[in-house]
Formats: structure tokens, sequence, C-alpha cells
């Protein structure tokens, strides 16, 4: 009988191929690449936005917004963790059917408001390097979808990936941009709140960028395809915790690296300016950089996006079975995912500024947002779910106090915004 | 209105004051029928001489059966007509075997508490309600007894394995119908039109629409899968499971989410299983051995062909490997652990080693029964390595020489059967494309890996056609990073 400390397994276990760059990668986690895909072309647009149109003045809020994200991401892990299925299949078997078509409806407006966004962001990376919208857009949308159909779509993503990187370098560049530190601290430390509808909107953008519907149902679906289990939860709690808060992190060092080189520039109306944020790491090649992380991110979440929401459908319909196989015998599937690609191009080709583009369907995520994370609450609270996994009363506290916050903005909103359709604002 | 009468279940228990108690289940679906049509009207009933045969028996059946998502919110009521309550759920048991399971009792919130009303006390299932026998109740606090399964909680909206189509299908309703003399579930409807039907108005829920419906004879269901009722295992496999073949049972393997995938692995037998793994798609099998307790992942490893179990735990990260192969006997330990040692890409890398060797002093009928033993490993046994006595190799011998020569004489030296051709070999360092090129020019079906002059392992023609086609086509979400 071969002890498990033996010699001989080890040192054929070491021989075994060498890993290239992306399995290292993959190594740290499903909630870290959830939090990295998190920081989309909308994301980096509406920070950005929120950086130079209100400096420092949004930072309290963006705090309170990371730890609800990072309480939401825990949830999600350990949802997924301890029942081995992904969020849309909870939804179907645990809610009546009609809360599950509520839920999934809701989750696929969120996303076909993502793919606008993607598709924006596409845009402005191609303005970046002259090139028109009317020219890039339908290109990409059609080598985006065929990319995905033909299955070649694996290698594309791992340049997509790489380019987004560059948005690793906001952290380095909000500390060389010499903010002005005491206001920084003070404004996050500070509980403010504007009442102006501009600063409402960009919160709710906020929100919906920092806690999109789509990244709870990409990591729920990740954890369960890694196959990872309660046993190795003290593990993924740590990358998903870990993730999110990384990801915190470079959110708000874009708001203070934009903050410092443009507030008080007023609303956020260009790709360049924001580009200027990255001039204290890149200096005159800002722009090139910005554009390539935006053209990676925008670019990866055009394909995942629809694809999320196609699987979501499915497995709430109950045909997963066509989703493994191929498109040919998925009609629901190939479907949903084309619809989204088309209407999202579309959208995009309709003349207009493409930054307020991005922020207002950042927005549309927001109203969605607690709609999601209800749900998510909801079983995490269940007993009969997660047994002694599920939340304890401090959790269901701070996460009931966290996502209905959440949902009062959002709700104030609505109710501002439909105001301001009858000229009541 | 279209009612199932709930026979008692013996003929000895304690009946109701219902004069109708005695009935038998036949009886009653007669009934069932025959007063739907007289309480129709004249006009209608005219019209429906015009319908075809086939309307007539859809509607009979429809009339017949009971949609479990229809009538769970229902009132339940007594004799009189008074509400005691409302359905909340419908219990069934399918631990004792039988191929429709019957229902047992129903869950009843009464105020604010959740009662269990025993099958016995229930005089119709009706399409949006439920009667019962009695006007007063023994009204017991629900407990759920081993082997009984809640339907709608646990069952409708979940994953089944449908073993007839062999398909993994999620329950979109469940329906329930009279069958010797007990109410039980027997069909299960997969229809994305009813489950449009379920979020439709009131009246429409009630009304079974069975256009895709599934004869739960061929339902391999599972039991509760949510923590803390795992009591409800299953018992007996489905014995369709059986006979699916292991590229099938691999499929639905993929498709089960990681509860409902562990009960239908319990389910296999052993050989089963590894034959099915053996079939599943790379990152499946890394789940599935990442989620199983390492001593059954490890003991399904030791089952499965030695280079099918190789590339399985090559994808698994070094510590899992080193624990599953401390887990398994030490002599496919140490097999596998050879065979880890050889490069992927290189021929040691992807052989198997399940060899039939022989002794050129062998005779054709000790082969042959060599053959028998390893029969396990049936796919993979092309021709038979010849070895001299110092276990050099000196020729491959066709399972086709060997056949037809045991068909003249068994006792022939295997020595003398073989012909002047060389065997096609390979070392254990060549790479796919000259292992390709070999069994292009030889026109066999396989070649034998050697080194220093033993063989050492097999590589088949169809090894070579996995590796040729690509995973094209067959998308996988969420597959970043991988």
């Amino acid at each position: 009988m071969a002890t498990p400390r033996d010699a001989a397994p080890v040192a054929a276990a070491k021989r075994i191929r060498r890993l290239p760059l992306f399995v290292y990668l993959a190594a740290v986690g499903p909630g870290l690449i959830a939090a990295a895909a998190g920081n989309d072309a909308g994301g980096v647009a509406t920070y950005a936005s929120a950086g130079s149109q209100f400096g420092y003045r949004t930072l309290f809020l963006m705090v309170l917004v990371a730890i609800t994200y990072v309480i939401v991401q825990e949830m999600v892990a350990r949802l997924a963790v301890h029942t081995g299925k992904g969020l849309a299949a909870l939804i179907r078997e645990q809610f009546p059917l009609r809360l599950t078509a509520f839920a999934i409806s809701a989750f696929a407006v969120a996303n076909v408001g993502l793919v606008v966004t993607e598709f924006a962001g596409i845009a402005t990376a191609f303005d970046l390097f002259g090139v028109s919208r009317y020219l890039s857009v339908p290109i990409a949308a059609v080598a985006i979808w065929a990319l995905v159909l033909f299955g070649s779509y694996r290698y594309a993503e791992r340049i997509f990936i790489l380019l987004t990187l560059v948005f690793i370098t906001y952290p380095i560049a909000a500390i060389l941009g010499h903010p002005n530190w005491s206001q920084v601290f003070a404004q996050a430390a500070w509980p403010h709140f504007e009442l102006s509808y501009p600063f409402l909107l960009l919160v709710v953008a906020l929100i919906g960028t920092t806690i999109t519907p789509y990244i709870q149902l990409y990591e729920a679906g990740a954890v369960v395809d890694k196959g990872i289990g309660p046993e190795d939860f003290k593990y993924e709690r740590a990358d998903a915790i870990g993730g999110a808060v990384l990801a915190s992190i470079v959110s708000i060092s874009i708001i203070i690296a934009t903050a410092a080189v443009l507030a008080g520039h007023g609303a956020l109306n260009s790709a360049e300016e924001a580009a200027h944020a990255l001039r204290p790491v890149a200096g005159s090649a800002a722009e090139v950089l910005f554009g390539l992380g935006l053209l990676g991110a925008a670019a990866l979440a055009a394909a995942v996006v629809p694809l999320s929401t196609s699987y979501a459908v499915a497995e709430a319909v109950g045909v997963e079975r066509s989703v493994s196989r191929s498109f040919r015998q998925a009609p629901l599937f190939l479907g949903l995912f084309t619809a989204q690609i088309l209407i999202g191009a579309s959208v995009v080709l309709i003349p207009g500024n493409l930054i307020h583009l991005i922020v207002n369907t950042q927005v549309l995520e927001g109203v969605i947002t607690p709609i999601t994370l209800l749900f998510i609450l909801v079983l995490a609270n269940r007993k009969s779910l997660l047994g002694p996994a599920a939340n304890g009363p401090v959790a269901r506290w701070v996460g009931g106090i966290a996502i209905g916050a959440v949902a009062v903005v959002a709700a104030a909103y609505v109710v501002v915004a439909i105001l301001g359709w009858f000229g009541l604002r | 209105m279209a009612r199932i009468l709930q026979r008692p279940r013996r003929a000895d228990e304690p009946v109701g004051t219902d004069p109708q108690s005695g009935a038998s289940a036949v009886g009653s679906l007669t009934r069932t029928t025959g007063g739907r049509s007289l309480h129709m009207p004249l006009r209608r009933a005219d019209a429906r001489r015009h319908r075809s045969e086939r309307l007539l028996a859809a509607a009979t059946v429809r009339a017949a059966i009971v949609s479990v998502a229809g009538v769970i919110g229902r009132p339940v009521r007594n004799q009189s007509g008074d509400e005691i309550g409302q359905l909340v759920d419908v219990v069934a048991r399918w631990s004792d075997g039988q191929t429709y399971p019957p229902i047992t009792g129903l869950v009843v919130r009464v105020g604010r508490r959740l009662a269990f009303v025993d099958a016995t006390a229930v005089e119709q299932f009706e399409h949006a309600q439920v009667v019962l026998r009695s006007a007063r109740l023994d009204l017991r606090d629900f407990s759920r007894r081993p082997g009984e399964v809640m339907l709608g909680r646990d069952v409708l909206d979940h994953q089944l394995v449908d073993v007839d189509d062999k398909q993994v299908i999620r329950a979109a309703d469940l329906y329930l119908a009279p069958v010797l003399g007990r109410v039980r579930l027997v069909g299960v409807d997969v229809s994305p039109s009813s489950l449009l039907r379920r979020l439709g108005p009131r009246r429409w829920r009630t009304r079974p629409t069975p256009d895709r419906v599934i004869d739960w004879a061929a339902i391999q269901p599972f039991g509760d899968t949510s923590q803390g009722a795992l009591e409800v295992r299953l018992r007996s496999s489905h014995e369709g499971l059986h006979r699916l073949r292991p590229g099938e049972l691999a499929d639905l393997l993929e498709e089960l989410r990681r509860p409902e995938r562990q009960e239908l692995l319990a389910a296999l037998s052993a050989d089963e299983a590894a034959d099915a793994l053996e079939e599943m798609e790379a990152e499946d099998l890394t789940r599935l051995l990442r989620e199983s307790e390492p001593q059954t992942a490890a003991d399904l490893l030791a089952k499965m062909e030695p280079d099918e179990a190789v590339d399985a735990l090559r994808d698994l990260d070094e510590d899992e490997r080193v624990s599953l192969l401390g887990r398994m006997p030490a002599a496919p330990a140490a097999r596998l652990i050879k065979l880890l040692a050889y490069p992927e890409d290189e021929a040691g890398g992807f052989m198997t080693t399940a060899l039939v060797l022989a002794d050129t002093g062998d005779s054709a009928g000790e082969v042959a029964g060599r053959l028998a033993d390893a029969r396990a490993h049936d796919l993979d046994l092309d021709a038979v390595a010849v070895v001299d006595d110092d276990g050099l190799l000196v020729g491959d011998l066709p399972l086709l020489t060997l056949l037809l020569a045991l068909r003249s004489d068994a006792e022939v030296r295997v020595g003398q059967l073989l012909e002047d051709e060389e065997p096609v070999t390979v070392g254990p360092e060549a790479r796919a494309t000259e292992v390709s090129e070999r069994l292009i020019q030889s026109r066999r079906h396989s070649l034998l890996v050697v080194d220093e002059g033993r063989p050492i392992g097999r590589i088949l023609a169809d090894d070579m056609l996995d590796a040729l086609v690509s995973t094209r086509g067959r998308f996988h979400f969420p597959q970043l990073f991988e």
C-alpha cells in the first residue's frame, strides 16, 4: 500500500506539464477571476465619471458599495460551494415558478444593458484609435458572434484578458497622481450624501457597475464548474472575499486617479478625458494604454455576458442538455445569444455620446441589482438549503441592511426619475 | 370536474362514513370520465362527435390526471365543503420498489401550522381541490418518514433522469392518477409550454397539459437532495440504468448537478461507474473526482483503464493526485505512477498498460484463457504481445490469427503462429505524429510501446482519433482561464 507521503508520486507529479501563465492565474480561484471580470468597460467609464464630476465626494458611498459587494460575493460563493448548483438552477428549484420567471427576466434585461455597455466600450476604444464606431461595432459584433459560435473563442479570450491587465496600473496612477490624501480619507470616512439628481444617478450607476447581477451568476457558475466542495470552503471564501476586495481597490483607485487629474472638470464626456488619469503612469502613451485596456475588457465581456444570459435562461427553463451540446441542437440558446449581440450592437450605432450611454446602462444595472441581491439573500438565509452554512443572525442583519440600503437608493432613483418625466423634479 | 377517487389502503382499515369508500380504483376511473360526459351541454356533446378519437382520448387522460403544480396551493376541504386548509405539498414514497410511487399523504397548512394528512383520509383528488373523507381530522404535525419525498419541494422543477431517452430532464409538472387502488405518480411533464401554463392565470394552472409526458416507469428519480435530509437516499436504482452504455451514462453524469450526480454515481456498480468515467469530458471528470469522497474517487480511478486514469490524474492538482494515489491499492497505484512519469504528449503518456503478454512457448488455449481474465479491458485488447524468455518482444499476435488457430488446434504454440512480419513498435518518448505515421504505414489497429526491447504498453488507433477530434463547438460557461 502506497502512503500519501510516498516520494515517487510527488516526483512524478512534479514532472507533469509546464503550466502556462493562465493556469497559474486560474489557480487563484473563481472569486478573483469574477472580480477581475467585473471591472469592465462600464466600470471604468462609471468610476472615471464619478472622479471627474464629483472629485472625491462619492468615495464614502463607494466604500459602502464595496462592502456590500464583498458581503454578496461571499454569500454567492457559499451557496455555490454548498449546493453545487448555479444561481439560476437554485432559483428554479427553490422559488415558485413565477418568481423564477421574474428573477430570470430581470437578469436578462440587466444583461442586455451590459451588452450595450460592452459594445459602447468597444466603440469608445476604437474611437481613441481614430476608427469610426459605424465601422468598428458591426465588425466586432460579427467577429465575436462567429468566434463564440465556431469555437475558437478561447484563444481570442486570452488576448482580451491580457489586455485588461492594463487596469491594474490604476492604483499606481492614483498614487503617482498626487491626490490630496487628507481629502481622500476625509471623504471616504465622513458619511454624507448629496441630494442632487446627478449625484443620485451616479451613485446608482456605481452600485450597478460594482455589484452587477451577471458577476454573481458568473461567480456561482465558476465555483460549480471547478467542483469546489464544502471541504474547500475556507479557501473559496478567502478567494471570493479577496477578489472582491481587490476589485474594489482598483475601482476606488480609478475614482481617485481620475479625481486627482480631472476633479472639478464636470461630467466626463469622452474617453480622451478619462485616459488623462493614466498620464502619471504612461505619459503620452496613456490614451493607447487606456484604449487597449478598454477594448480587452469590453470584447471579453461582450461575449461572456450574452452567453451567461443564455445559460441562465436555459438552466431555468430546463433545457440544460442542449447547452453543453452544439449550438445547432439549441435554438433557444443560440437565438438568445444572437439577439443580445444584435441589440447591443444596434443600440450603440444610434448617434449619441458613448460615455453617457455607458453610464446610463450602468444605472439600469443599478436598478435591477437589488432584485438579484434579494434572491441571493433569501437563498443564503435558508437553513433548509444550506443547513449550518446558512446565514447566521449577524449575517442576516448585516446582509439585509446592506442589500436594503442598495434597494432604497435604487428605489429613490426610480421615483426621482419618474417624477422627472412628468417635469416634477 | 374531474376527480380521482382515493380508495383506502387496506380493506381491513377503518374507513370513514363515506359510502363510496369501497369502490375499486378501476370503477372510480370509469365513473370519473363518465361523469364528465353526462355534465356536458348538448351542443358541446354534438360537436364532440366530430372530434377524432385521439382528442377524446387526450381529454379523457387530461380529466383523469391531476397536475401537482396545479393542485398545490389549492384548498383542502372536508366532506361538507368547508375549507380546512391549503395544500402545501404532496408526499410520495418511492423506496419500496414500486414502478409508480404511491401518494402517502398531504402536507396541509391549517392556520399557521403545517399538518400531515395521511392518504387514507383523502376522499378525492381533484384538479383544483382535495376533499377529505371525514369531517373531523386527526391532524398530525408534519414530519417526513424515511423513503418519503415531497413532490412539490423535492421533485417538481428538479432534475431527473429519463432512462429510456437517456437524458436529463427538469420536471415542468408531475401528474397523479389512480393506479391499482392508490393515487400514484404516473408521469412527468417536460414541455416548456407547461411552464407557460404555470405562469398563466389561476384557472390555467390546474389544467393538465400532457403533451410531452414521460412515463414515470422510465424515470430515475433522486431523493431529497437538500442538506440535512439525506436519509431519503436511493435504495434501488432503476434497472434501465444498467442497460445504458458507458458513453450515455457519461453524458448524464456531465449534465446533472452535484447532488444528483453523486446519487446517480452511487446507484451504479463500481465497474459501470469506472467505464462511464472513462467516457467523460476531461473537465467534467475533474470536477466529479474533486467533489467525490477521496476514497470513492481513488477506487474509481483504480478501476478505470490506466491511460484514462492517468489523463484524469494529470488534470488534478499535485496534492490531490498524491492523496488519490495514496488511497489506491498498491498495484494500480504503482502502475499509474509509472505512467505519470512519462510526459503527456509522448507515447508513454497516452498508452494503455492493459497488455496481455504471451511467451513463445505458451499454447493458444492458455493465451485465450488469459484474454478471458482481461475481459474488463476488452476495448484495449487488439493483439497479444509475444515475448521470449528474457521478456524481450518478438512479435505482436493479432486476435484474429489467434482465433483461427484455436479453431484448428488449441495446443499450438504461440511462437509458431507468429509471422515473419516485425511487430509495429514505438519508443516511450515518441510523439503523437510519429505514432500516427507508424499506424498509417502498418495498417494495424494498434501498436506496441517498447522500452529497451520490452513491451510496456499499447496505443490503439482510436486513441489517436480522440486526439484528432477537437472539442470544437462544445460550449462551456464559464470558460475563462481554462
